[in-house]
């Protein structure tokens, strides 16, 4: 599905997107400014704004091979890892000062254990992320973020104060309110955006200074609105799954006449569904709750399993989806067992499901444009 | 008892079928080591009798984890079982004897070929209403994130939805800090316990119950310690039920105390005297993870065609520290401390990779090992990721490394042939035994 926006801020979102070091990056660096990683959406992402960095989260964009960190993940390991590793040996991660782990799942923790031994970046910790939603586990993480926030202190010898803590909140929620603006046109019948365009515009927001992307976003907001949206699509889908960073992905689907409404994906809607409390007394405590408890959870919390399903419900019926495509990276055992429990669920959710399974590089796309081409025919009997 | 709650039990039924004239001749026999092995094998039957009364009576059982403080179950007097363990039911010697049977219906699921079968297998055994369904159930975060997604499958599962659950939270790090959050986490799991079951926890109990497990403890120190021998006292059997025979329900008994002062006894004698269950060894292995459940395929070999003893194992390997019963607080964090870094899994796979390592280099020196074998169960994903550290760490102590690749539920993935050729091949290239 070709795009219909002539959008000069979404031209810069794509050029983000779909580089590592963009120019927005690039500048920031030139600047003098430094960098943090992140590898997961649990990322309080407002800590490396409030200490004045630009906050940076690890894709493997354009990578396609992984001859270099075969020598330490197995091949029975996530592919995402394995090629965002293989980057990072390369050197494409050097332009980062510090990097944050979490035990996100089995293969992003083991990544951690090789980085910190292969790769010198000058910054780099792993913090214990709950898997479960109680208040234990908010207070546990809340000294995580507490821990974290002094040895960034620290290391970069700054000062994250609350008060900076508190508008780097108010930012980022700002941020989050856009974007869901954005979300919120593709309900429309002819929504002016695509599912590609759509996860250009999140992927893009974690790869480039957060009031530059605010502004950004309201130019598009402006352009969007002024253009006609998509007609002629063979059904409106939504996409699950966890991660997923490339729009070509999404543009396989489209490109098959299946407009991507909207997801529950861990770079899409799951980022920026909710905002955090801004008006909590300690700002630390607001982002714990945040991260392990408010947003919208991955399989990792799996104690919220019914709550999962009760957001993909609402989306579908919100975004009036016609049938739902359910990604998943292979050797992600998180997801498998999702993707199981889910099939279940998803008897009752009234539209039908497909379930793929993926590498993280883009292959096998002959395979996906042929299921999904079935699965839209499939749609279409269903509707007449 | 309705079907369904017949079925649940049917294969703890047949286990115990399987085991009661097995347990008669061992008995019958003088042998030093039929006694040590009639003592576990009657544990389990005990264990499976225990819990089919419950099933039949109604009256209320857990289904729990190993890794919870057992110490806590066994004070509250509530009955449980361990549902992995299911898949070795009637097994010793393969897995049950369902397991083709099983394994073809498993895959009939929906869940991706590529998690873990020990697992999926698991998940088959609910789904076919092979479980006993419990009165409540413990489930657990860690090691892996396949158990993390098992445990939402089983709790949304419709005949076990309306089951209560609670999930103590196991935190990544070890740490005093960690310690003191995990305490807490015990504490309410047994609020969750007594709310649903009625059964309280005396401190005293506690007590009378820890510091029974500490002499086990103790004993199993001692054990291991006698397994550095040369050559080792014993074959790769007791070793492993040691650590089963401490940690699995009803911990804390003084009979299991005792059985450990005779393992103990037993080993001492046979380093003593230089009468090894397992003669000729030329070969110390360490075996480092959880063990196929064609084991018995394998190890049996391993000893007679190589004479490759596994003198240590990822299973029955753990810190042997002591819980300071002295105060019910202290008490609480040595629990807390025990369950995260001593059993098997929990110890290894949750957290830095450093734990592995630490081990591995602590083992290789005591133990005098020659070479380090990584089953490399398929299922294992951190491990698998762990696996060029490992190496690398081997390479620095000098020992020889093999990493197999398999499964250790479905010798479809890794035949047991192609299991022997790669160990052969690399005893050989060597120069090993």
């Amino acid at each position: 599905m070709q795009t219909n926006v002539r959008s000069k801020a979404l031209r810069t979102f794509s050029e983000a997107a779909q580089t590592i070091v963009n120019p927005e990056v690039q500048k920031w660096k030139d600047q003098g400014g430094k960098i943090m990683g992140y590898f997961c959406a649990a990322m309080p992402i407002e800590m490396i704004t409030a200490a004045g960095l630009l906050p940076f989260r690890v894709r493997a964009t354009g990578s396609t091979s992984t001859e270099l960190s075969d020598a330490y993940l197995a091949n029975i390991n996530c592919s995402f890892p394995r090629h965002a590793f293989n980057m990072a040996l390369k050197g494409e991660y050097d332009f980062l000062d510090g990097l944050v782990f979490f035990n996100s799942c089995d293969h992003i923790r083991r990544v951690y254990d090789h980085w910190i031994r292969r790769v010198k970046t000058p910054f780099v910790k792993i913090l214990g992320l709950p898997r479960q939603d109680q208040p234990a586990q908010v207070k546990w993480f809340r000294e995580e973020l507490a821990i974290l926030r002094q040895g960034m202190q620290e290391h970069f010898q700054v000062e994250i104060t609350d008060d900076g803590l508190r508008e780097a909140i108010a930012l980022h929620n700002t941020l989050r309110r856009r974007q869901r603006e954005l979300y919120m046109l593709r309900k429309q019948d002819n929504p002016p955006i695509t599912g590609a365009e759509m996860l250009t515009v999140t992927v893009a927001g974690t790869a480039m200074p957060p009031v530059r992307y605010g502004r950004l976003l309201g130019e598009l907001l402006e352009d969007l609105g002024k253009r006609a949206g998509h007609s002629g699509h063979r059904a409106r889908l939504m996409l699950i799954g966890g991660e997923m960073d490339n729009p070509d992905y999404i543009e396989v689907i489209e490109g098959q006449g299946g407009l991507v409404v909207t997801d529950s994906l861990c770079f899409g809607s799951r980022l920026i569904w909710k905002d955090v409390d801004e008006g909590a007394k300690d700002p630390l405590t607001a982002l714990a709750q945040y991260y392990v408890a408010d947003r919208p959870s991955c399989p990792r919390v799996y104690t919220r399993f019914g709550a999962r399903m009760d957001y993909a419900r609402k989306m579908i019926q919100d975004f009036k989806v016609d049938g739902v495509v359910f990604v998943r990276l292979t050797m992600c055992e998180l997801w498998g067992f999702e993707q199981y429990t889910a099939s279940h669920d998803s008897q009752g959710w009234g539209v039908p499901v497909l379930f793929m399974d993926r590498d993280y590089a883009q292959t096998s796309i002959g395979q996906l444009r042929t299921r999904v081409q079935a699965f839209l025919e499939t749609l279409e009997a269903k509707h007449g | 008892m309705d079907e369904k709650k017949e079925r649940s039990i049917s294969r703890m039924r047949e286990e115990v079928a399987y085991f009661e004239p097995i347990l008669d001749i061992l008995k019958a026999t003088p042998g030093e080591m039929e006694k040590l092995q009639a003592f576990i094998v009657e544990n389990i039957v005990n264990n499976d009798r225990e819990i089919i009364q419950c099933v039949e009576q109604g009256k209320p059982f857990l289904s729990a984890q190993f890794t919870h403080p057992v110490e806590i179950l066994t004070a509250m007097d509530i009955p449980w079982y361990f549902h992995v363990q299911q898949q070795f039911v009637a097994g010793g010697t393969g897995g049950t004897p369902h397991l083709l049977e099983d394994l073809e219906n498993m895959d009939k699921l929906d869940v991706p070929t590529d998690c873990c079968t020990l697992l999926r297998i698991l998940l088959y055994y609910q789904t076919a209403g092979l479980l006993p369904i419990p009165t409540a159930y413990l489930a657990l975060t860690e090691p892996c994130d396949g158990v993390a997604g098992l445990h939402a499958a089983f709790m949304n599962h419709p005949d076990w939805r309306d089951v209560p659950v609670f999930e103590p939270e196991v935190p990544y790090h070890d740490e005093q800090r960690a310690y003191d959050y995990y305490a807490g986490e015990l504490k309410r799991m047994i609020e969750f316990i007594t709310t649903h079951t009625g059964k309280t926890l005396s401190t005293d109990r506690l007590k009378e119950v820890v510091n029974e497990t500490n002499r086990g403890y103790e004993l199993w120190f001692e054990y291991a310690n006698l397994r550095r021998a040369v050559p080792t006292p014993h074959s790769y059997i007791m070793p492993l039920s040691a650590f089963y025979t401490l940690n699995f329900a009803g911990a804390g008994d003084p009979v299991k105390t005792q059985w450990y002062r005779d393992l103990v006894a037993d080993a001492e004698k046979r380093v003593r005297e230089n009468r090894p269950e397992m003669p000729n060894q030329k070969i110390r292995v360490l075996w480092y993870d959880i063990q196929p459940m064609f084991f018995s395929e394998l190890a049996p070999w391993m000893e007679r065609e190589w004479g490759a003893a596994i003198v240590m194992d990822m299973v029955s390997y753990c810190p042997y520290e002591l819980v300071d019963t002295s105060t019910e607080d202290a008490m609480f964090r040595g629990l807390a401390k025990r369950a995260l870094q001593h059993p098997p899994m929990i110890h290894q796979a949750r957290g830095l990779v450093d734990n592995v390592l630490t081990d591995i280099r602590r083992i290789v020196t005591d133990y005098k090992i020659d070479c380090v074998i990584f089953p490399g169960h398929m299922g294992h994903k951190d491990l698998a990721a762990t696996t060029s550290i490992a190496r690398e760490t081997c390479r620095e102590l000098g020992v020889a490394f093999l990493n197999i690749g398999m499964d250790i539920c479905d010798k479809r993935y890794t035949s047991v042939d192609q299991i022997k050729d790669k160990i052969s091949q690399f005893f050989t290239a060597m120069k090993l035994g």
